[in-house]
């Protein structure tokens, strides 16, 4: 599979979760496991370009597919914005959320430059936040969305 | 404040530029974000090496009875497995327990719940550890079990411990109720109950335990309180505290479970293992033996009577209030006290009676969870102040404004409360933001199925521990050659932002940006015992330290900078870290020369700072005294939308105010403010872990609730109001705790402006709104 650009060809168990493999193969400490049953979120990758949670995945549903991880995108310009945009908002508190959260907002960035809140809602909805109460996500998210469609 | 801050806070704001104190009340960017937002490998489960070997706990599968046998063969042999750990492998105390000794680590002979660790099965890979663990058969006599509080204190009922089922009683003695009734033209009696709730942090508890050279071990783990684990570990292990180092690594949310006993548990069987097999161990609970084996909230039954006269003015108080700890006391202990001095809220009340009781249950155990108690009791007494307004005809706000406390007046224990008591000017933001009056009027006159509402609720919380025990913290502080500063405490960061807001103190005294700090991991081999982490009382107690640290250095800095300047001490300014001579500001040093030249000088660069608060003293046959040494107030206005025929209703908006005597980072303040709101409504609305019969039948997220985006109301407001306090550095107040309380009452009072249905007990679901009056009528008194 291609895990952040990088093709790696390895042999897993049909039972190996994806989660596992980022983690403790690739070392990808970003995906962080908060409940194993797809509940909160904070598993999230995107797989094909489509956010999926790493712990309902089987690594092997992934040969010859595109993953990406939060540690993949640490170079991209828009997820600096939104990186800066956490950080200024104080969207991440204790921060076990925000690997997800970002991945979530960069993928919503792709698709529109100026979201409404409703659409920033449904993009993170999947993803349990249990310190900021979300507004502080929500205005982040907003603000490096609107970055982006600047010149 | 005491003597020892006051001096230095003077001799500080001397030095303070331009009239204000350098970045106290900015928005400081945390000192934590960046490594969160860059996903680095910094939590607990991150740092685990290869070849670590992993501990999964096993638990009772039935809430009461004697253990009579266990079969491990099956489970020894599992390919993988190193062995099973149970009572038979502990070489010290068989404890993990915060206050009382009732809680075994690894159960013995009785167990009291579906919670209790039988054991742990340690293998080479955490699937191999599972998969054995599940083959472990444990044969049980059960034995009769008692799963609701009252029952419990029925003289007849099976007792749980040897001291029988009540943990701890406590009382509040104020005037005289009696006369207080007689006189009264209205008296109500009403009883309210809450839920036990999951503080549910993302990150479920976990620790891990390397063996080190001398016999002991070095553990890292995800809590609230290194110094506390530190002590349980090296009890169960008979190891002198020297020998245990434990080092809180990043921690993905706590809010009060993990300074309960669970980290205990987990960190005592990693390190149990280490010892053993001589290998790092990692022990990590998953989510549902998290829900199931850590501390909840406490359930409450509150009992409340209230006198009052024809005109409103509250004469009389008797309440009881009855919490179910499940099987152990844990904090709960402290927990009873804190809803007990809280049981009449906001409010002067001349005359109160209050007995309250922490009942053991076979139901797993209850213990301390962010606003500890205060949730529970403000809920039962802002609905019983609703529920009196709505029978005098009064408008609920008129009303407690002729009741609220406000300087001159007194609580329930009896404190005088003085001209640090903001909630007049909280209630006023809310008031004006939600357009109180207006609404109010218009929605009185509605027609039609869907209904709107206002609800009201208010807030006092004690600050400092108080009751709970010596309030102190510590702070070491170090300017590195370069200049850097590293800044140590035994307090933690676990999402509040708080040791930010320590460093933001020292970073103003000493005059350099928090940019050129760094936080130490808080460890007990190189920091002082500074406490819990818990009462949200880091900046309050946390901050008065880092002041006092600060400020021995920034002297002797300023006798440096005036001998490098040539100048005299008072004309002396250090601003961003630069110092110069305010009358010729062209003539400076920079914080590298500075620290260098000090350097050179010898002169010592390392300062510890103190603080432990004044006595709060208190009687406990009366409850009468100041238990707490300030307090943070608190305003909310909630506004609901109700589908009268369905019962489905929705939080379309929240105003709320608090009183933070000083907000040192107002962005965190607000983040405290956002993200306790919301978990509130969270437990107002939907949270709810239910145990049936002693099993907890919600144990995941997929079933036990919590607010997502889509849940948060669309309207929020909140407002920071600002009475400075004495005892906080600069008047600051704990906000961590408080934000939690407000949204269940004034939801639930919202939805009966909105449709005449009192729902008095948590979560308010629409089909309680929908049955309300019938569920009413089924609800035994106590």
């Amino acid at each position: 599979m291609n895990v952040n650009g990088a093709e790696h060809s390895f042999h897993v168990d049909s039972t190996d979760r994806l989660i596992d493999v980022l983690r403790e193969r690739m070392g990808l400490k970003s995906v962080k496991e908060g409940c194993g049953t797809g509940d909160c979120g904070i598993c999230a990758v995107l797989v094909e370009g489509k956010l999926v949670n790493s712990c309902l995945m089987l690594a092997a549903q992934c040969d010859g597919r595109r993953v990406v991880t939060l540690e993949g995108l640490l170079d991209d310009p828009v997820m600096k914005r939104f990186q800066g945009s956490f950080v200024a908002n104080n969207a991440a508190q204790c921060g076990f959320c925000t690997p997800a959260m970002l991945l979530a907002a960069w993928d919503l960035a792709k698709h529109s430059s100026n979201p409404s809140t409703g659409e920033i809602k449904t993009a993170i909805s999947g993803i349990l936040c249990r310190c900021t109460g979300y507004y502080p996500i929500l205005d982040s998210i907003r603000e490096g969305c609107r970055k982006e469609a600047r010149p | 404040m005491t003597e020892q801050v006051s001096e230095f806070l003077e001799s500080i704001e001397e030095k303070a530029e331009k009239g204000r104190l350098l970045y106290i009340g900015e928005n400081v960017a945390r000192v934590d974000s960046l490594e969160k937002v860059l996903g680095k490998p910094v939590y607990t489960a991150d740092l685990v090496p290869r070849g670590t070997a992993y501990a999964k706990l096993f638990h009772s599968s039935i809430p009461h009875g004697v253990i009579r046998g266990m079969e491990l063969a099956a489970a020894k042999a599992h390919p993988g497995v190193l062995g099973v750990l149970t009572w038979r492998d502990i070489p010290g105390v068989n404890e993990s327990s915060c206050i009382l000794p009732d809680r075994q680590l690894f159960a013995k002979s009785e167990v009291r719940s579906t919670g209790d660790i039988i054991g742990a099965v340690v293998a080479e890979t955490w699937p191999a550890a599972a998969d054995a663990a599940a083959s472990i058969k444990v044969e049980y006599e059960s034995l009769p079990a008692v799963f609701d509080p009252l029952e419990a204190l029925k003289p007849d009922a099976i007792k749980l411990h040897p001291n029988g089922n009540v943990a701890k009683q406590m009382r509040i003695r104020k005037g005289d109720v009696e006369k207080g009734f007689s006189q009264s033209d209205l008296v109500l009696e009403k009883t309210y109950r809450t839920q036990f709730q999951d503080a549910a942090p993302l990150e479920p508890e976990m620790g891990m335990a390397i063996p080190s050279g001398d016999g002991g071990v070095t553990v890292i783990g995800s809590m609230q309180s290194p110094h506390h684990t530190q002590a349980a570990v090296a009890k169960v292990l008979n190891l002198p505290l020297g020998k245990v180092r434990v080092i809180q690594a990043v921690t993905g949310g706590a809010f009060g479970p993990k300074s309960d006993e669970t980290p205990f548990d987990v960190c005592s069987t990693a390190s149990l293992a280490a010892v053993k097999y001589g290998k790092p161990v990692f022990c990590s609970l998953d989510r549902e033996d998290s829900m199931i084996m850590h501390t909840k909230r406490h359930p409450f039954i509150i009992r409340h009577k209230t006198g009052v006269t024809s005109d409103g003015l509250l004469l009389a108080d008797e309440a009881r209030l009855v919490s179910d700890t499940g099987a152990y006391a844990s904090l709960g202990v402290l927990v009873i006290m804190r809803a007990t001095f809280h049981c009449t809220g906001a409010y002067e009340v001349p005359s109160v009676k209050a007995d309250s009781y922490l009942v053991y249950t076979d139901n797993t155990y209850a213990g301390s969870l962010r606003g500890f108690g205060g949730p529970q009791a403000i809920f039962a007494i802002e609905s019983q102040i609703e529920e009196l307004a709505h029978k005098l005809g009064i408008d609920p706000l008129e009303f407690r404004l002729k009741n609220m406390l406000v300087p001159g007046k007194r609580n329930a224990t009896g404190a005088l409360m003085d001209d640090s008591c903001g909630l007049p000017q909280c209630l006023e933001k809310v008031v004006a933001s939600s357009n109180y009056w207006e609404k109010n009027s218009r929605y009185k006159a509605q027609t039609g199925t869907v209904r709107r509402g206002l609800g009201i609720s208010l807030l006092m919380h004690g600050n400092s521990l108080g009751p709970e025990g010596n309030d102190y913290g510590a702070v070491h502080i170090e300017i590195e050659k370069d200049g850097t500063i590293s800044f140590g405490t035994g307090l933690t960061e676990y999402g509040t932002g708080a040791v930010s807001g320590m460093m933001q103190v020292a970073s103003s005294v000493l005059g350099v940006p928090l940019s050129r700090f760094k936080m130490e991991r808080p460890d007990t081999s190189k920091h002082r015992e500074s406490g819990p982490t818990v009462a949200s009382r880091v900046v309050v107690i946390g901050g008065n330290a880092a002041l006092l640290a600060a400020g021995k250095l920034r002297s002797r800095l300023d006798a440096v900078a005036a001998e490098m300047l040539k100048v005299s001490g008072a004309s002396l300014a250090i601003v961003d870290g630069i110092a110069f001579d305010r009358r010729n500001p062209s003539t400076s040093v920079s914080w590298e020369a500075l620290v260098a030249e000090s350097y050179r000088r010898g002169i010592k660069m390392d300062e510890d700072g103190f603080y432990m608060a004044p006595p709060a003293p208190w009687d406990p046959e009366t409850g009468q005294g100041t238990p707490y040494l300030q307090y943070t107030w608190g305003a909310l206005v909630a506004e609901v939308e109700v589908d009268t025929e369905t019962g489905w209703y929705r939080v379309l908006g929240v105003h709320t105010a608090y009183d933070v005597g000083r907000a040192v980072n107002p962005g965190g303040v607000l983040g405290q403010i956002y993200g306790g709101t919301v978990q509130g409504i969270g437990y107002a609305t939907m949270e709810e872990l239910v145990q049936k019969e002693g099993f907890v039948i919600n144990p995941n997220l997929g079933d036990y609730y919590i607010p997502t985006s889509m849940d948060i109301p669309p309207e929020f407001k909140a407002y920071i109001v600002e009475v400075p306090g004495p005892l906080g550095p600069f008047g600051a107040k704990i906000i961590a705790e408080p934000p939690i309380v407000l949204p269940a009452p004034a939801i639930r009072n919202a939805v009966l402006n909105a449709t005449g249905v009192s729902v008095d007990d948590l979560p308010v679901t629409s089909e309680k709104v929908l049955m309300g009056a019938k569920q009413k009528q089924t609800q035994p008194s106590l």
